[in-house]
């Protein structure tokens, strides 16, 4: 578990789009520990700008960094930026255990170790005792607290979140919600989120020290 | 909800047939394999060894069609570009096309450099069941959501890792399944094995035919085929077991990917690259039925539509407008037949649990070989004191027996997704029972049987294994003139060979494309 700091996400004049520019250059910095709300309607490029600082689509222009690394041109696999989204995207011929240690076995950790490392993790998202279990078996709430211990066995140092919550109920949102802001805050790493929620919004930057809401 | 009584009787035609065309004749294979001279053929080494040429064969052809086939199914079913349902279906015109076609085809491409031999065989094995790995791989690749991998590389693996622990891993049930059916093919391979194969490229199958036609042995036949069978038998109880492991995957398709930068020419590459390797074939094919050594000619054509009987020396191989004639005749009775007989085993799995069990019955024949099925009915049927063979009726019934499972394939999801409640408000409305069925699932049954008609013609139209075994010497279907015409040297009978396969293909597409549009339609 990153329980250091990582220094704050910087996104420097950053164009993002994929022939064309889709929207003015973004500036702007997260501190460690807070979370950047990405706001705004299907298709206004929200999820393109989350898609560019991790690396799934190139950017246009301007500079992406983590603390002193400029990462804009890193392929995804070495940026260190932990992805949730909106669907757990759990791989489905491993077991919870696994999942959560694919990470750590990336990064050469043994695979003992790794594995205890994925339940210490699934303590902390309140999952103790269902390494074992098959991925078919969880609710959807579970599947994605599995998905963020996932994010964050990897050690990220930055978190991006798409719309993670909106395939859930109403109460199970608010409730993972605060899970992952404490967990955000634990693990003293920027993170960005992104919803077409304004009070998901809200619910997200006001519970951390520093929260910014983006509109677009 | 009322049904017609006469509903739950439905299942007895199937029954019926199934008890008279399959289980009779397997019983006679099996009366041939128990007798006291059996062990004397097991301990012969020579189906053996065959059985080992055969088995080496079907891996070479599979690892050749997974080598190209995962390629091709990954960017035609998971890539948005202009052309891709063209491409797609084009991908499937190898599997419909005959394999006396296919084998004629080869030849007439790499002939000249590769010779007859286990090259060109498991190449054109490969080619015949790349539609088999891109539609079982590619209906799988197609639910995986592409984050996944990203998912995977945001957590630090690279490319090549992340295709491999995600991807691969959650693909390996379904690359197993089309593995499978490939090994299953080429293990029993008949046509291309015949037509471009030499002592190397021998299967059991074509040993059965040797054992059969030539040697009259049916007893070692039978145990020929018997050890064929148990190979098949174990390879696909291996794939069922395989297919169990599937776990995961969206029920629903992914949205298709738009390639965008290097991507973009990879999957244009690929795309040309797989309509060259599908097209090849079939243009070297039209080819070699217009050129002579002297130049372009239009002699095969007019040989082919003379009604003059080829000689070739003490062979008659008859005419090619007369076996033109008796294929088409025999594609009808067995789209007929097929359709009647599959088509009330789909409506049986609509009744109870003997019809759904009868229904599943009918999936049997595809296990069969071709030779086994031939064997069984040319041993139940084919000779004295029940000798059928001079009506001609025995090729249609093995045709109709191969095709049922695909009428049933085809017709049982449509009549499912019939709502059955449609009768009840027919029967509200005052129709009598039967009155009351028709109306709910009339329609669906009619479009149903004719397009699982249509395939039933395409399937007998093609065919070479069951007919090589059933058909008279003097009646032979079309893809067996073509074999004999193979059979004799000169380029005479090679461009006649050439010409009588274009136009198979011509009438088999044609079938096959107006059952997709009308499938498609309903």
């Amino acid at each position: 578990m990153n329980e250091s700091e990582s220094g704050g996400l910087r996104a420097i004049e950053l164009v993002i789009g994929y022939d064309a520019p889709l929207h003015d250059p973004f500036t702007f910095t997260i501190d460690p520990g807070s979370v950047l709300a990405i706001v705004g309607p299907s298709g206004c490029g929200k999820s393109t700008l989350l898609a560019t600082i991790a690396g799934l689509t190139p950017a246009l222009g301007g500079r992406v960094e983590i603390g002193s690394r400029d990462i804009t041109t890193l392929p995804i696999n070495e940026r260190r930026i932990g992805m949730v989204f909106q669907e757990a995207l759990l791989f489905p011929h491993l077991n919870v255990r696994d999942n959560v240690a694919y990470g750590p076995r990336r990064a050469g950790v043994a695979r003992e170790e790794a594995r205890a490392e994925a339940d210490r993790l699934l303590t902390w998202v309140d999952l103790e005792g269902y390494g074992d279990r098959s991925i078919e078996h969880l609710s959807g709430g579970q599947a994605q607290r599995v998905s963020l211990a996932r994010a964050l066995a990897a050690k990220p140092d930055a978190l991006c979140l798409d719309e993670p919550f909106s395939a859930l109920d109403a109460p199970l949102r608010a409730r993972l919600a605060e899970d992952v802001l404490a967990v955000i805050a634990r693990a003293r790493i920027p993170a960005i989120h992104v919803t077409h929620d304004p009070l998901e919004a809200q619910t997200m930057t006001h519970g951390t020290g520093g929260g910014y809401i983006l509109s677009m | 909800m009322s049904h017609p009584r006469w509903l739950s009787w439905t299942w007895a035609v199937p029954a019926l047939f199934l008890v008279a065309f399959l289980a009779i004749p397997l019983a006679s294979l099996g009366r041939e394999i128990i007798n006291p001279g059996t062990a004397s053929y097991l301990l012969d080494p020579l189906p053996w060894r065959v059985a080992g040429l055969a088995a080496g064969q079907a891996l070479v052809s599979t690892a050749l069609a997974l080598a190209i086939g995962l390629p091709m199914a990954n960017v035609l079913t998971r890539y948005r570009f202009r052309g891709r349902r063209w491409a797609l279906a084009l991908a499937t015109v190898p599997f419909v096309l005959p394999t006396v076609v296919v084998a004629l085809a080869f030849r007439a491409l790499l002939g000249g450099s590769l010779g007859s031999g286990f090259a060109i065989v498991v190449l054109a094995h490969a080619y015949l069941n790349l539609a088999v790995v891109v539609r079982i791989v590619g209906a799988r690749w197609i639910t995986i959501d592409p984050r996944m991998e990203l998912t995977a590389r945001a957590l630090g693996a690279g490319p090549w890792t992340a295709f491999r622990t995600v991807t691969l891993s959650a693909l390996r049930p379904a690359i197993a399944s089309a593995a499978a059916i490939v090994f299953v093919f080429s293990f029993t391979s008949l046509g291309v094995v015949l037509l471009i194969g030499d002592s190397s490229t021998r299967t059991l199958e074509s040993l059965v035919l040797r054992q059969t036609s030539i040697l009259l042995d049916f007893q070692a036949a039978a145990v020929s085929a018997a050890i064929q069978a148990l190979v098949v038998g174990s390879v696909l109880v291996w794939a069922a077991r395989q297919r169990a492991l599937q776990r995961g995957g969206s029920a629903r398709p992914m949205r298709l990917i738009r390639p965008r930068g290097r991507a973009r020419w990879a999957v244009g590459a690929v795309a040309v690259a797989a309509a060259l390797i599908v097209l090849a074939p079939v243009l070297a094919l039209v080819w070699a039925s217009l050129r002579s050594g002297s130049g372009w000619t239009l002699a095969w054509w007019s040989g082919l539509f003379g009604s003059n009987t080829i000689d070739a020396g003490s062979t008659r191989i008859g005419s090619p407008l007369s076996a033109m004639a008796r294929s088409l005749t025999f594609a009808l009775a067995t789209g007929v037949v097929a359709a009647v007989v599959g088509g009330l085993a789909a409506v049986s799995v609509l009744t109870g649990r003997i019809g759904r069990a009868f229904a599943i019955a009918t999936a049997l024949p595809l296990g069969i070989s071709a030779a086994t099925l031939g064997l069984g009915t040319l041993l139940a049927y084919g000779r004295p004191p029940l000798d059928l063979r001079a009506t001609g009726l025995l090729v249609p019934i093995a045709h109709a027996l191969i095709a049922v499972p695909l009428v049933v394939a085809v017709a049982t999801p449509t009549l499912r997704a019939t709502d059955p409640r449609l009768v009840t408000v027919a029967a509200n409305l005052g129709a009598r029972p039967t009155r009351a069925w028709w109306t709910g699932y009339g329609p669906a049954m009619r479009t149903v049987m004719v397009a699982a008609g249509g395939l039933a013609c395409a399937v007998s139209l093609g065919e070479f294994g069951a007919a090589s075994f059933l058909a008279r010497a003097d009646g032979p279907t079309v893809p067996l003139v073509i074999a004999r015409l193979l059979g004799r040297p000169g380029e005479a009978s090679f461009g006649v060979a050439a010409a009588l396969a274009v136009v198979l293909v011509i009438m088999t597409t044609t079938l096959v494309a107006a059952v997709d549009r009308g499938g498609r339609r309903t």
